[in-house]
């Protein structure tokens, strides 16, 4: 990312769009800045790709990839069109309209689960285990400054 | 977008006898090694419809292990239940509700039972729960709990699915609950009622509930502590432990769970006893984000227990009924308690009282409020 992009970001002055790989460098850059994730997170071991589902508002499927270990980030990259999404352990889906819901706080994590706007493929049972690192995750999203 | 999820409840006196309108002959009853040679599993028996084939399976204790619940399901599958009974407490509700899941769905694993999932159950059985205890509100709920056989944990499953069909709350099978187990079972379903009208998940059904458990619990649990054999009184702490029940399933419960789990799974306490140790400090803790809704329920109380917030109050309430809300008036020893915060803490990290809680806690916050209680 260009590094002046970058700094503005850390201010907080640049909006990155999502999905993009601005985006996804910022979440991860944030994840890791997030205490309060590390602590929920501490145990945690798996890889997770977000697939954006298309709506009125986005043309195609998005997806990001987020390798987290430990309560950090250790890579994350946003699949542009044709790439080949990474094989994961696990993969949360939802309408494009209902991340930006989520990204707002209007839409729990495990609720938006619950009341089907939100799919989960993987451990159900190792998820549950962890729901306070997943909500962590949903408010290190919204602390990156983001364009919809 | 939320759901209010409850069975159909029959309530009163004799509402055992509903058993006998049931148009089905093949019962399994699942109840605990206590029970099974007491009155109350005749009077189910009796109460079944003519004719009927009944099994019972007995094996389960007061913290049951997985492999208990599941030890005798090759003999489950081969009787073919049309109904499955829950009789007891919450560990031989929750374990029926555990039977029902892997005889409706023979090679599912106890712990994929998550509502995350759509398992497609109900179509061998019917599940009906028959508390025997006031407080656990297993009957109303789509949880479960059990223990785990190869870790110190109690895990908690849940489906909207294990919900059961059919809660018969007879207050005639509590009657004769003896003094200690009426305080736990009914500090839990307060602590249900407490937790769940704060929880981040509250909406008005679980609020109404709530509330109505406590102004029913309240008063009518003195009543039932000084004079046992009062029906009225006894109907009034069954039923709205069941509302607390009703109220928590639909809303979650909070850190007072989190933290009685952990403690639970590794000091065998009774489990109202745990989630009623920490809950005063637990409303303390909470008060900056739920302080309004606790002043609601603080009013709830019998007015000589009233203190100006509710943590106050609960402890007034608590220290008349005999619930301690400290390390030193439980049989475990100071040293053994401390000596197990680590692992505790990580455990009540887990749970999913942790996500609901109105206030955050991190590993810093739940190792202050496991001290807070020595």
């Amino acid at each position: 990312m260009d590094t002046k992009i970058y700094l503005m970001a850390l201010l907080n002055t640049y909006m990155a769009k999502f999905p993009s790989d601005e985006w996804v460098k910022l979440y991860c850059d944030k994840l890791n800045a997030n205490q309060k994730y590390a602590d929920a997170g501490k145990n945690w071991e798996g890889d997770i790709v977000f697939v954006v589902e298309k709506d009125d508002s986005l043309p195609q499927d998005e997806h990001i990839y987020l390798d987290l270990y430990h309560g950090k980030c250790r890579s994350a990259k946003y699949i542009h069109t044709g790439e080949e999404v990474p094989k994961s352990e696990f993969s949360y889906k939802g309408k494009y309209g209902n991340w930006r819901k989520l990204m707002a706080g209007q839409i729990d994590p495990i609720q938006g689960i619950l009341t089907g706007k939100f799919r989960l493929d993987g451990s159900k049972m190792k998820i549950m285990r962890f729901t306070s690192a997943a909500k962590e995750m949903v408010n290190t999203a919204s602390m990156v400054e983001t364009e919809f | 977008m939320w759901f209010f999820r409850s069975p159909r409840i029959v309530f009163g006196e004799d509402s055992l006898s509903f058993l006998s309108m049931v148009e089905s002959r093949r019962f399994l009853i699942v109840t605990d090694r206590y029970l099974s040679g007491t009155d109350i599993l005749k009077k189910v028996k009796t109460a079944l419809p003519t004719g009927s084939e009944t099994m019972v399976f007995s094996n389960i204790g007061s913290e049951p292990l997985l492999s208990e619940i599941t030890s005798d399901m090759d003999s489950i599958y081969r009787f073919e239940p049309e109904i499955i009974i829950g009789l007891g407490g919450g560990s031989s509700i929750d374990a029926a509700k555990i039977i029902y899941a892997l005889y409706e769905k023979p090679g599912l694993s106890a712990f994929d039972i998550t509502p995350m999932d759509n398992f497609g159950m109900g179509s061998r059985s019917r599940l009906v729960a028959i508390p025997t205890t006031s407080g656990t509100g297993s009957e109303c709920s789509w949880a479960a709990v059990f223990t785990d056989d190869n870790e110190k944990r109690k895990n908690e499953v849940a489906s909207p699915e294990i919900l059961p069909d059919y809660a018969i709350l007879d207050p005639d099978l509590v009657l004769d609950l003896p003094r200690a187990q009426t305080v736990n079972t009914a500090v839990d379903a307060i602590t249900h009622a407490v937790e769940s009208y704060v929880s981040q998940w509250n909406n008005l059904y679980s609020d109404i509930l709530a509330e109505k458990a406590i102004s029913l619990i309240t008063p009518n649990l003195l009543r039932v502590i000084s004079d046992p054999h009062d029906f009225s009184a006894r109907e009034s702490v069954h039923i709205g432990s069941s509302m607390a029940g009703l109220s928590f399933s639909n809303s979650q419960i909070g850190l007072a769970h989190a933290l009685g789990h952990a403690m639970g799974a590794y000091f065998g306490i009774p489990h109202g006893k745990t989630v009623g140790l920490y809950l005063p400090e637990v409303v303390r803790y909470n008060r900056r984000k739920a302080g309004p809704r606790y002043d609601n329920l603080n009013k709830l109380f019998p007015k000589k227990f009233i203190s100006s917030t509710l943590d106050l109050t609960l402890r007034n309430y608590f220290r008349e009924i005999g619930q301690p809300t400290q390390i030193k008036d439980i049989p475990v020893q100071k040293s053994d308690y401390e000596s197990k915060i680590s692992d505790m803490k990580d455990l009540a990290s887990q749970s999913t009282g942790i996500l609901t809680n109105p206030e955050e806690a991190d590993s810093t916050a739940l190792e202050m409020l496991l001290r807070s209680v020595i």
